[in-house]
């Protein structure tokens, strides 16, 4: 995996320069916005289970997915699903942490979509889910915060579909 | 690898939230992030002098060595890899962690100037040089940051 600094010295490196006044000015940026980054991580951290509970009502339960025949429908399923919106959340999180989505595309996105293809899993219920997400994490970590987390949402759901 | 990606994935092999600890580390690391561009700009403004200064500090202990043997073109690829360990201290600066430096720079170093026929010794003694150029040109403080990277090319050519 990658993060905001690693990405800026990989390419530094590979041009045998030292990290030129723009990516000094990103990395700034980054060790600037690194307390918010902290403060969110903890808050997620301690409230993970609230949020993927939250997201789950507030996506999928009253909908065809968890009636039978839906593939959310029979315990088993229920639980893998809230298995994956809990690493959906968790990867998020570290790529949040980091500044940057390598860690989601390494060890999310590769092959997942086929894996739900085959599951016969929704694209589109699952995109729904990871924008409510979104919200809910956003109501809990404020404007700033969640705007960050909003991106590795959005890079998960432009991932899947 | 920098600091940030090393308790990551060190989160991530237990599936896990990085723990109180592990986010005070981060907290820390970031808050000296201003030091930290200050030191690798320091460092990248005056990687020349580092080398120029240090080279000639080196020649006075150790007179009979490659970069010093009257050979243009050996005494250029010498300066030019004592700049690369300069720039690799940086990297390593701002990155909170070793290891950018030992991924690039000291995984293997013994073996190549082994194979480059540069006596290992020499080079070492060069790194203090280097390393005390280094710390002249900065505050105490700034100087306790660098000093442990130059320390840890000197350990790998032992």
């Amino acid at each position: 995996m990658q993060d905001a600094i690693t990405t800026l010295i990989n390419t530094s490196d590979t041009q045998g320069k030292y990290l030129d006044e723009s990516s000094l000015n990103n990395l700034q940026d980054y060790f600037r916005s690194g307390e918010l980054r902290a403060r969110a991580a903890m808050t997620i951290s301690a409230n993970a289970s609230t949020i993927v509970t939250r997201t789950t009502a507030k996506s999928l339960l009253y909908t065809d997915i968890t009636a039978p025949g839906g593939n959310m429908y029979t315990c088993r399923r229920y639980a893998a699903c809230v298995r994956d919106m809990d690493y959906f959340l968790r990867y998020a999180t570290y790529a949040m942490l980091a500044g940057d989505p390598s860690i989601l595309d390494e060890r999310v996105l590769n092959g997942l979509r086929e894996t739900y293809n085959s599951l016969g899993v929704p694209v589109g219920a699952t995109v729904r889910a990871v924008q409510a997400m979104k919200e809910v994490t956003t109501e809990m970590l404020g404007a700033d915060a969640g705007k960050e987390m909003g991106l590795y949402f959005d890079h998960i759901c432009t991932g899947l579909s | 690898m920098s600091l940030v990606t090393e308790l990551i994935l060190s989160a991530d092999s237990e599936a896990r939230y990085p723990a109180p600890k592990e986010i005070r580390i981060y907290q820390d690391f970031v808050k000296t992030g201003e030091q930290r561009i200050r030191i690798a700009k320091i460092l990248a403004e005056n990687e020349q002098r580092i080398v120029q200064n240090g080279s000639a500090r080196f020649w006075e202990r150790c007179p009979n060595t490659p970069s010093n043997c009257g050979n243009e073109r050996k005494t250029a690829s010498c300066q030019r890899d004592q700049g690369w360990y300069v720039r690799l201290i940086a990297y390593s600066i701002l990155a909170g962690s070793e290891r950018p430096l030992e991924e690039i720079g000291t995984v293997g170093i013994k073996e190549m100037y082994n194979n480059l026929e540069i006596p290992i010794r020499n080079i070492a003694e060069c790194m203090r040089c280097l390393k005390e150029e280094a710390m002249s040109l900065m505050s105490e403080e700034d100087g306790a940051e660098v000093a442990p990277y130059f320390d840890l090319i000197i350990h790998s050519l032992s």
